[in-house]
């Protein structure tokens, strides 16, 4: 006998159990165990003899004209199915869906109208101040680039010492005719990238600075059989070392301190010594 | 009056296909026996007919969810079974709004079934027997008492009970056994007499 089967005579059914038994259901487990268990045989009697007490209720005979009578009572008040084969296509075209997608179109070109004016409203207010500062869209090198700026500025404060030294070289002594070449020679491959950065960025004042100190290194750079005195005395009268270190000061001084380029003759009081 | 002759199955596609008229079929074809359980739960042909009545309103109404592999007898009898579920839990409803207080304790309601003076050998003898067995049944929910129905009367299986009142299997089976609980103490003072 295997376990299941043991406890199963061990165990008493529970009334749940004899319910489900006294209705033709429950476990072959619980149905042998009513037929070995007097107890729980008697107990199912008992059962099956207070449901018999519940008398199955009769109800009055309906025929067919009942079935015609409840439809006529219920036919007046059920719509008529749509056809099943009709287009959903005619859903969508019906006036509700119609003016739900006006709604929709005219909000979408509402926005658009909206974004599209406040685009062209920033873009008015912006020409004004351009105009008025006079300014090209670019800004100057040195306000939109810091590293370029600092290489700039220690460019040019080393320029303005060789033109120191140059404007104050004695004609006659050879001294600083070596040093001032490789000096030139060292700022000369510096003044070019400067001057190639500074293309495009619209500082006139920067760009014609750096022309004009390309010319001079160029001529320190390379004068034929070294930088002598005459050499020296020429530079000094032919290139304007003055005026070119004026214009080294004054663009080292406003890039320095981050001041916007000046109209010309701007910065004609600064430098004016050296 | 109707073109009868068609199936189940054929009906319900020309019901929705537009022809309405081909629900009066089904109408007629089913309604007998809806009225059977119908009048089995509410115990009175009235509340019967509504049953059957609004059983057709819904399934007429949900019909386009019915489903072809299913059968429109055993569809519309569950709907029917549920009508008839709202239709009792509404009248015990206003049942409790009519009593001042209802004592749900089985030794107490046993206690006030002899207090009413009905003792077992009179009601015998006045023929309050039945009298007796309906008030047993109204004590019952209106679940456990659709459940008992459907198994004690309709003969469903513990899974067609399930279906039919959209519970589980085993709330089914617990619904019949609290019920059949419930009936025998009730009706205790039979057996003791018997």
């Amino acid at each position: 006998m295997r376990q299941a089967d043991v406890m199963n005579d061990l165990q008493h059914l529970s009334e749940e159990d004899m319910v489900l038994l006294a209705y033709g259901e429950g476990e072959d487990g619980a149905r042998r165990h009513a037929a070995d268990c007097a107890s729980c045989a008697a107990a199912l009697d008992a059962l099956r003899g207070d449901l018999s007490q519940v008398e199955r209720v009769d109800p009055p005979l309906r025929d067919e004209a009942y079935g015609v009578q409840v439809w006529q009572t219920i036919a007046g008040s059920l719509p008529k199915y749509r056809p099943a084969h009709q287009p959903v296509r005619r859903r969508w075209l019906s006036p509700v869906w119609l003016r739900g997608l006006s709604y929709a179109a005219a909000c979408a070109v509402l926005a658009g109208g909206a974004f599209y004016a406040g685009r062209m409203w920033e873009q008015a207010r912006k020409q004004p101040v351009t105009a008025v500062n006079q300014q090209p869209q670019a800004k100057p090198a040195h306000q939109k680039q810091p590293i370029v700026v600092v290489v700039l500025g220690d460019h040019l404060d080393r320029s303005e010492r060789l033109l120191v030294e140059l404007k104050h070289a004695d004609a006659d002594s050879t001294d600083l005719a070596t040093p001032l070449r490789d000096e030139a020679r060292t700022l000369l491959a510096a003044n070019r990238i400067c001057r190639h950065d500074t293309d495009g960025n619209e500082d006139p004042a920067l760009a014609t600075a750096l022309d004009h100190l390309d010319q001079l290194l160029s001529e320190m750079a390379n004068q034929p059989g070294g930088l002598n005195g005459a050499a020296i005395a020429r530079l000094q009268n032919e290139m304007s070392t003055d005026g070119l270190l004026f214009e080294v000061r004054v663009l080292r001084t406003r890039i320095g301190s981050g001041i916007p380029e000046q109209p010309a003759g701007g910065g004609s009081q600064q430098g004016g010594t050296i | 009056m109707f073109r009868m002759g068609k199936n189940d199955h054929d009906a319900i596609r020309a019901v929705l296909g537009g022809d309405k008229d081909a629900y009066g079929e089904l109408v007629v074809r089913h309604s007998a026996s809806l009225f059977r359980v119908a009048f089995r739960m509410t115990g009175n042909e009235a509340d019967a007919d509504d049953v059957v009545q609004d059983a057709f309103l819904r399934g007429y109404r949900k019909l386009e969810s019915f489903e072809s592999r299913a059968t429109f007898s055993t569809w519309i009898y569950r709907i029917a079974v549920r009508c008839a579920l709202d239709k009792i839990e509404s009248r015990k409803g206003m049942q409790a709004a009519g009593r001042v207080a209802e004592d749900n304790d089985p030794e107490a309601q046993e206690v006030q079934v002899m207090d009413e003076g009905a003792g077992p050998e009179r009601l015998l003898l006045s023929g309050e027997l039945g009298a007796l067995r309906q008030s047993a049944m109204q004590a019952l929910t209106a679940t456990e008492q659709t459940a008992f129905v459907l198994r004690h009367m309709e003969d469903r299986t513990t899974e067609e009970i399930g279906a039919a009142l959209g519970i589980q299997p085993n709330a089914a089976k617990q619904a019949v056994y609290r019920a059949v609980h419930k009936l025998r103490q009730r009706l205790a003072p039979l057996r003791v007499n018997a």
